[in-house]
């Protein structure tokens, strides 16, 4: 006996209890959906209190115009999201319609969890050009549908660099060499001894980009990790570089890895980030503007490393045919209308839909303009495909901001630290085969 | 306050008064009280930032992070209050039936099964309370699924049945093991003469263990209240529409890890929630005293 | 009643080092009310004593009836659940499968879980100390005798009602971080200082200042436990002539030592179990560098982050291990100062 279901564990395990819970059951739970009657969807996702009021009144907008489909809405802040999630999932009680944290895509596709999208007529895929489509899909299936869309950037306090006098170097010499002297440069001189950076050397998506243009990637197809110990060794020094001369503040000076931008924002010039963080932000500190420019490259870049990065939603794959119709078109209507789009806002990013991300431009302010167009400006430009984290890396963040402290904190060199990374990822990777 | 005039009396009586003794007396206890208040305003430091800090514009929080706010207002009350689209005042009361239910609960079930554990003997105690002790000591987080899987197939998810249920049934087995601690403080002398007298161990619990253990009956209730209230895990796995949250569950809604932007709203509302279990222990920690005072003075 | 029946159990019962059981059976055995007080009574038999024993029995199950369908229906599933899964590869998405020993020989090889390890005694050992050390002193002080205790009590109890909440990481931020009030402070005798909260050796210290501060339950309980203590007993005292240091000595310590006990017992517990503090602080990680890796923050990364519940029960039932031996030794020790009104 070396497998067993859930429901014949739980009975060995309780037999006792369960024989209660079949009793007690009869007078539970009511099952959501009669045939040919009204439906009701469940839909789950996170954020703060500003996105659960925008995505409550969006969801609302949609049973307006689709009065036979009730929306039940879970909602909860990011980390206790996910443990709720993990719980419902173990329990097979999972609300047909979810966000996808970034790490767990995969682990998730791995364990079956997402219903196909291909042949769900309430979906409309029209405004996807065939491209699109292939870049969504996972493993050569369209299981999960990106409601977002974001890109790495560097962004920049405008307000400081016009106070100091300092230009960035152009769009031509924007290297990462480049960038590191001239953080260097404006943290030693600036009038008003402001800092260049934080500490980011585990920012997951800036790091993917270093990769794809060494040539590399982070994951590869075939769910193995796609960059070495050399690489990875290169990125660290980057940033031990800025870090020692103090262009960077230290882990002590910003209070950890993954610094509270309210706490570093007024001191440094520029921060390695997501690009649609600007809109969250930018607000913190009203007083200055702030610009995104992409990531920097290096001068012989490999063809094809930009890359997008796409927070997914994914319809649960354990209910029926009826119930599925109706999470479909509630998915179609999150990435397709225009008025969804503008009650949510653009927080989880630019819309993936090409024909929405231009009407974005017209009711977007200064700072989603800006993020706006540094997404489309790597959207038009060409990409080679990305993979998502396969199952047993789903703590590969947390390994990589271990081993940035190592290195930032002095306790073990670049190259040991690389290679223990390494191994770490690695072995999670071989535990779930 | 009975026993604090008994006990002066009995000093006074003891010992005859004089000036300088009083004066002497008198000194003391501003020295103590002073001592008491600087200890206490260091430990609280971090209670009145934060007290200060809800008056602050949110974004100024953590950038202006002095004792004195350059700007004062009340929009993080305001704001926070309306947070989730609802009046704040639905999670609290959402909190108050959680709380309330859990305490009778845990009054019932766990001052019965203490006694008999503390108290009758029977074969099976030994085990009984190893098992008790035992489920003190299994970390909580392996048996969340488990239980989650349990009060899913009885339908219960997104009712209180889940987090009120197991109190009525002495599954916090912490309070087990205080009540039978605290009735083995209590001389045995004193429910060997019920017995005598006739009483049955029913009777006997009922007329002389439960009064006598008041001070731990009390202590349960502030626990059982601050815990429950405060419980953040279990209402959040259990409850999934917002109509049902507590106040903890709607207070982790401001926390935005990236921008810390409802940090002014999450201060205001984190003081308005204590103000509830403040009082509610203030309130409660005088019965401490007065338990002794009718047990004592009787 | 009680009165007359509090003077029979005088001062010098309590102070006097009575054999003290280590566990209420024990107790029960020699102070069983009915079994002793029948000797005295001459309606009691040989078959009356039976009579009764089986009477307490079948009363101690009525007694204990929410508890055994508490244990029935809501603790023995997750327990033995959790028994098994220690023994499967489970990743919560699809059904465990079976392993046996591989999760418990994981451990040995496993560096995270030595760190964890280390750090969950050290805190431990260092804070429970502490934290009762403070609490008892807290709780002497604000017993009797002062005017506004109340409002004393509330403000102390204060810290503890905040120590779990979301709000404690910002606050801690506030005083151990880089630009906290301690380096304010240190910045007046002209000393630069780190942020105590980031640096490896120093972080923690700031989880176990946390405990310490968040005193108030061991302070509540051991408040009760002062009440507890019948006022006859001081007033004997007195009549005997004993000095305040004499009463504290022979009546208050030896009557409060099965408060203190259950406060050890539990605070010991708890602390084996530290969790949510660390969580906060740490944003979940125990970093920096797995400097405030508690065992079961360990333990949750790898239930819930990683899903490998399967290992983490493994984990959880260790631990449950080292707690018992742990508690059983301390059942043991409190033989010899623990002293319990019922014997």
């Amino acid at each position: 006996m070396s497998t067993m279901d859930r429901r014949t564990f739980l009975k060995t395990t309780g037999a006792g209890a369960l024989g209660a819970t079949a009793l007690l059951s009869a007078c539970g739970s009511d099952d959501g959906s009669a045939p040919g009657g009204p439906t009701s969807v469940r839909y789950a996702w996170w954020g703060n209190n500003i996105r659960q009021q925008n995505y409550t009144t969006a969801l609302e907008l949609f049973q307006e115009e689709h009065p036979d489909i009730t929306i039940e809405t879970e909602f909860a802040e990011y980390t206790a999201f996910q443990e709720r999630m993990t719980t419902q999932m173990a329990a097979r009680d999972v609300p047909d319609i979810f966000w996808i944290a970034s790490a767990q895509v995969m682990t998730y596709e791995k364990n079956g969890l997402y219903r196909s999208l291909e042949g769900l007529d309430a979906l409309d895929l029209s405004d996807f050009s065939d491209q699109d489509i292939e870049f969504f899909k996972l493993n050569g299936e369209l299981n999960t549908m990106p409601h977002g869309s974001f890109v790495p950037v560097v962004r920049y306090n405008q307000t400081y660099l016009e106070e100091d006098g300092y230009e960035l170097p152009g769009d031509a010499d924007w290297t990462w060499e480049n960038l590191a002297d001239f953080l260097i440069d404006y943290n030693d001189n600036n009038p008003n001894g402001r800092r260049g950076l934080p500490y980011d050397a585990d920012h997951d998506i800036s790091f993917e980009a270093w990769l794809r243009q060494h040539g590399q990637q982070l994951w590869t197809e075939d769910g193995e990790m796609g960059f070495d110990a050399e690489a990875l060794a290169g990125w660290f020094e980057w940033w031990e570089r800025l870090r020692t001369a103090g262009a960077a503040l230290s882990i002590s000076e910003q209070d950890g890895i993954g610094p509270d931008w309210a706490e570093v924002g007024e001191r440094v010039l520029v921060k390695f980030g997501s690009s649609n963080h600007i809109i969250d932000e930018a607000q913190v500190f009203p007083d200055s503007t702030f610009k995104l420019r992409p990531a920097p490259a290096i001068p012989d870049a490999a063809a094809g490393h930009k890359f997008i990065y796409y927070p997914r939603l994914a319809v649960y794959q354990g209910i029926d045919d009826a119930q599925a119709q109706a999470a479909a078109s509630v998915v179609s209507f999150n990435i397709n209308s225009v008025d969804f789009l503008k009650t949510v806002g653009l927080t989880m990013g630019a819309p993936p839909n090409p024909r929405l991300l231009q009407e974005a431009y017209e009711f977007a302010s200064d700072d989603e303009q800006e993020m706006l167009a540094v997404v489309e400006s790597e959207t038009d430009a060409e990409r080679s495909p990305r993979y998502e984290a396969p199952a047993g890396t789903s703590t590969w963040r947390t390994v990589m901001s271990r081993a940035a402290e190592e290195i930032a904190l002095e306790r073990s060199g670049i190259a040991e630290a690389s290679e223990a990374m390494i191994a770490e990822i690695q072995a999670g990777i071989d535990q779930e085969k | 306050m009975a026993t604090m005039l008994a006990e002066s009396r009995a000093r006074r009586a003891s010992r005859p008064p004089s000036s300088s003794h009083v004066v002497r007396r008198r000194r003391n206890a501003v020295f103590k009280h002073a001592g008491l208040w600087v200890f206490m305003i260091a430990m609280i430091y971090p209670l009145i930032w934060m007290g200060v800090s809800s008056f602050k514009p949110g974004n100024l929080v953590l950038s202006e992070p002095g004792l004195i706010p350059s700007e004062v207002t009340l929009e993080n009350f305001t704001e926070g209050w309306n947070v989730l689209n609802r009046p704040f005042s639905v999670f609290f009361v959402n909190s108050l039936i959680v709380t309330v239910g859990s305490i009778v609960g845990n009054l019932f079930s766990c001052s019965l099964a203490a006694y008999a554990l503390a108290r009758l003997q029977f074969k099976a105690r030994k085990v009984y309370f190893a098992i008790t002790l035992a489920s003190v000591m299994l970390p909580m987080h392996v048996l969340v699924i488990p239980q989650y899987i349990f009060f899913s197939e009885l339908g219960w998810v997104n009712t209180y049945f889940p987090l009120l249920i197991p109190k009525f049934l002495a599954t916090d087995a912490f309070f087990v093991f205080l009540m039978v601690q605290f009735i083995r403080t209590i001389p045995r002398d004193l429910d060997r003469a019920a017995w005598i007298d006739g009483a049955g161990p029913f009777l006997t619990f009922w007329h002389v263990i439960l009064p006598l253990m008041r001070p731990a009956l009390v202590t349960t209730t502030i626990f059982t209240f601050i815990w429950t209230w405060n419980d953040f895990f279990t209402p959040l796995i259990y409850l999934t529409s917002v109509d049902m949250y507590t106040v903890p569950v709607a207070l982790s809604s401001m926390v935005d890890s990236e921008t810390q932007s409802g940090i002014g709203m999450l201060f205001a509302m984190s003081l308005l929630s204590l103000i509830p279990v403040m009082l509610f222990f203030v309130f409660a920690q005088r019965y401490l005293i007065r338990g002794i005072a009718t047990t004592g003075l009787k | 009643m009680a009165r007359r029946i509090r003077h029979g159990a005088g001062v010098r019962d309590a102070s006097a080092p009575a054999s003290a059981a280590s566990d209420p059976d024990d107790a029960a055995s020699s102070g069983n009310p009915t079994a002793e007080s029948s000797g005295t009574r001459a309606a009691a038999s040989g078959s009356g004593r039976k009579f009764h024993l089986r009477r307490q029995g079948r009363a101690a199950h009525v007694f204990l009836l929410p508890w055994l369908l508490g244990f029935g229906l809501v603790t023995s599933v997750p327990l033995f659940a959790s028994l098994y899964l220690a023994f499967t590869d489970y990743n919560v998405l699809s059904s465990p499968r079976f392993t046996g020993l591989s999760n418990f020989e994981r451990m040995l090889s496993d560096d995270r879980f030595w760190a964890a390890v280390s750090v969950t005694a050290r805190y431990v050992f260092i804070s429970v100390p502490l934290q009762l050390g403070f609490a008892l002193l807290l709780a002497l002080i604000l017993d009797r005798g002062l005017r506004g205790l109340a409002f004393y009590r509330g403000a102390f109890y204060l810290p503890s009602l905040l120590g779990s909440s979301v709000a404690v990481a910002i606050l801690w931020r506030e005083i151990f971080g880089h630009d906290g009030l301690v380096n304010d402070a240190l910045a007046w005798f002209g000393i630069e200082g780190q942020s105590w909260l980031q640096n490896p050796s120093t972080a923690l210290s700031t989880l176990m200042v946390l405990n310490v501060w968040t005193f108030g339950s061991p302070m509540v309980i051991f408040l009760a436990g002062l009440r507890q203590i019948p006022e006859d007993l001081y007033e004997a005292a007195r009549v005997d002539g004993a000095s305040k240091i004499r009463q504290f000595t022979h009546v208050t310590i030896p009557l409060l030592t099965p408060i203190i006990f259950f406060n050890l017992i539990l605070q010991t517990i708890g602390s084996f179990q530290a969790f949510t503090q660390a969580h906060i602080i740490s944003g979940g990680t125990g970093g920096p560098v797995d400097s405030t890796l508690f065992y079961t923050l360990y333990l949750y990364q790898q239930g819930f982050n990683s899903f490998n519940m399967g290992y983490a029960s493994a984990l959880a039932w260790v631990l449950m291990l080292a707690i018992a031996v742990v508690t059983a030794i301390h059942f043991f020790l409190s033989k010899y100062w623990v002293f319990y009104g019922d014997d």
